[in-house]
């Protein structure tokens, strides 16, 4: 499992290593940057390991593990065991936590994807979404591999959010890495019935903690319009409302 | 003999009929109906259970037993049944299961054949075989029934007829017996319950599967709601079951710990209405049963999965509830995977019966969320057998070269911050072209293209 869960008092300058993952380098640079500011707000020094490239997760999910633990290795290579690594991504969390020790034959590192982290030591926020209507889409990694689903909610809520429940939350929303190209028809009908059921839960955001499902659902929000979709880091760091007006979530 | 039923569709098929099944807001709705229906139900029904997690792994325990000693397990059933006056009959494949059979129907001079609901019937293709023979199969099982009516296969192991709305059964119903019956429950059962009585009573075999077998006691069970397996379990002089080789518990008691997962996790019922016991045709002095019970043992690509750890796929029981959480099935329903096996339990048993590269969508067919690993009542990782068939399929050969290829090259530039930088500068300046053709365009038809950003965020000025 994860972390120590040992909750230390924000202030103190702990250090933790931030993992931008390669999405989040490359794609959602914002987010990445949103996740250092909440984590320096709680008093955190953070690291930025200029080493780290990807966990391997794409090559690893397709099944191909000699190129997965190629890339794995960087991993290996750019963090150190002697301060928590931090991720803005559910997936690449269990990736590390869950197959990466055993593909490169190492032992657990203390990983945390972020909201999970910054949860457990009880940080304070914001509240900077005072008044929004917010619903949480849970990335199956998150729910069901770590167990991470209260965190984000009452994270959210801590940031002044109303809550507002999916329609079967516990359904994917089609993203599944390759399987958005194997099977785009299945993938995009599961994307409308996540972006449908935010629209009729009265969401004005749908805020998500995993650059895959970000990806993908804001991704078809841009090309066919719907509920803003906006990552958590963002949601927490800067408020829905801002992050839209600064053009982070496309309606 | 005409050949058994394949399990699989063609090779990229799988998308091409999941399109249709999207495209069809009727199948959708009922789909979404039925799975969601059943999932409820399975939900309620698990919370009701003080101690689920125990019997859950008490359950996956002894089934793994028995996977684990099959031929073992295999030789005490078939003694103690022997014991008791019936016969176990082994075969390796559905060619020979189904000459078995039919042989069997043949030396009785049998030309009505009443079945219950069995998928092992369907996976070694019996119908076709008695039908060559000159024999009529009647299938009983009221959904089976509308399928067979409609020349198509069932498209959930459990429910079979998901996809056909009452309005429809109603319309064939009425051309059946020459008179309006309404689209309504009640009347369709009835109607159902006039075609075939008849069926019942006339039938010189019946056929049923066998939901799991006993081996102390050589007792075979039969789990119904509809009554017509125990009719066709008892009326006709000879009956015929038909198990896969992996379906026993060792004893009674574990069998009273399937059974109190079965029910609940298939259809949200502590018990179905019918669970029937048969230990051997009727004995001198009783009144009613069988004059002869013959078990028929298909193997049919079973031991395939006793390398690694795809032995676990064996502990299935059979109750669909991966299939009602998983949101592909909901989309697609069965027809995509293959005739007989379907959802995530026919995704990992189908490539494992036929090969991989005789089914190389079903592995794919998932987004690994991980719905059907929480579901199984008898704790099948099924997610992570799917990541080891993909494994599989790359180290095999059976994943296409291009694919390979990309994955190596793309690895070797990944392995260091170096090759990682130079490589999406480069992806930076063909990012224009990636609309143009491969992942880029399928991903563009229905969703923006994300944009790497102009700077990565290592390269951005940090505070």
């Amino acid at each position: 499992m994860p972390g120590d869960g040992v909750a230390r008092v924000p202030g103190v300058s702990d250090v933790v290593q931030l993992f931008a993952t390669c999405l989040g380098d490359l794609v959602f640079p914002d987010a990445v940057g949103d996740a250092e500011t909440l984590l320096r707000e709680a008093g955190f020094r953070v690291e930025l390991p200029s080493r780290q490239v990807c966990c391997g997760q794409p090559a690893y999910n397709a099944g191909h593990h000699a190129a997965a633990r190629r890339v794995a290795r960087s991993f290996a290579k750019a963090f150190s065991r002697s301060a928590p690594i931090v991720l803005p991504s559910g997936s690449c969390t269990t990736m590390v936590t869950h197959y990466l020790p055993e593909l490169l034959g190492v032992e657990p590192y203390d990983v945390w994807e972020l909201s999970a982290f910054l949860d457990s030591r009880g940080v304070e926020l914001p509240r900077r979404n005072e008044g929004r209507t917010i619903a949480y889409h849970d990335s199956c990694h998150m729910l069901r591999e770590l167990k991470v689903s209260g965190e984000p909610r009452r994270l959210l809520e801590r940031s002044g959010a109303t809550l507002v429940e999916l329609p079967r939350a516990d359904l994917c929303c089609g993203f599944g890495g390759t399987f958005s190209v194997r099977q785009p028809e299945i993938s995009l009908s599961m994307a409308d019935d996540k972006l449908g059921g935010a629209k009729g839960a009265g969401a004005e955001f749908l805020v998500t903690a995993d650059p895959g499902c970000l990806m993908h659902l804001d991704g078809r929000v841009r090309k066919v319009g719907g509920v803003p979709v906006v990552h958590l880091a963002t949601a927490l760091a800067r408020g829905v409302g801002a992050a839209a007006a600064e053009g982070l979530a496309a309606r | 003999m005409s050949g058994a039923a394949k399990l699989q569709q063609e090779s990229g098929s799988f998308r091409v009929i999941a399109r249709g099944k999207l495209n069809d807001d009727r199948i959708q709705g009922a789909l979404d109906l039925s799975v969601s229906r059943l999932r409820g139900l399975r939900l309620d029904a698990w919370e009701q259970l003080d101690d689920l997690e125990e019997l859950r792994e008490r359950a996956h325990e002894l089934r793994m037993r028995v996977v684990n000693d099959l031929e073992g397990y295999l030789a005490q059933f078939t003694q103690a049944l022997e014991a008791r006056g019936g016969h176990v009959h082994r075969a390796a494949t559905p060619e020979e299961a189904s000459a078995i059979i039919v042989r069997l129907c043949q030396e009785r001079k049998a030309t009505l054949v009443a079945k219950s609901k069995s998928m092992a019937t369907e996976e070694i293709g019996l119908n076709a075989a008695l039908e060559a023979a000159g024999i009529t199969p009647v299938e009983t099982d009221l959904g089976e029934y509308i399928l067979q009516l409609d020349g198509t296969h069932p498209v959930h192991i459990i429910a079979p007829a998901i996809e056909k709305t009452k309005e429809q059964i109603a319309a064939m119903f009425t051309a059946i017996e020459g008179r309006e019956v309404p689209a309504e429950l009640e009347a369709l059962t009835a109607s159902a319950r006039r075609q075939l009585r008849q069926v019942f009573l006339d039938a010189d075999v019946g056929i049923t599967g066998c939901n799991m077998a006993v081996a102390e006691t050589g007792t075979i069970t039969l789990v119904t709601n509809e009554g017509n397996g125990r009719l066709v379990s008892s009326l006709p002089r000879t009956h015929i079951a038909v198990m896969g080789l992996e379906r026993l518990v060792p004893t009674l008691d574990d069998l009273s710990v399937i059974l109190r997962l079965l029910a609940r996790s298939a259809t949200g019922q502590r018990l179905t209405s019918s669970t029937t016991l048969i230990t051997g045709p009727r004995r001198a002095g009783e009144l009613d049963g069988p004059e002869e019970l013959h078990v028929v043992v298909i193997d049919n690509g079973r031991t395939n999965l006793l390398r690694g750890r795809y032995k676990e796929m064996l502990a299935c029981i059979r109750c669909g509830a991966c299939l009602n959480v998983c949101p592909i099935f909901r989309k697609t329903g069965g027809a995509a995977y293959g005739p007989v096996y379907s959802g995530p339990m026919g995704a990992v048993l189908v490539p494992l019966y036929v090969g991989l590269g005789n089914a190389p969508d079903l592995p794919h067919a998932s987004t690994l969320c991980g719905a059907c690993t929480e579901a199984c009542p008898v704790k099948i990782p099924l997610h992570e057998l799917l990541l080891d068939l993909r494994r599989d399929m790359v180290e095999e050969g059976v994943a296409p070269r291009w694919e390979r290829w990309a994955f190596t090259a793309w690895s070797f530039a990944w392995s260091t911050p170096l090759g990682y930088r130079l490589s999406t500068r480069l992806a930076r300046l063909g990012q224009p072209l990636g609309m143009a053709a491969g992942p880029g365009k399928v991903w563009g038809a229905g969703r923006a293209l994300p944009q790497l950003a102009r700077r990565r965020y290592r390269d951005r000025p940090r505070g």
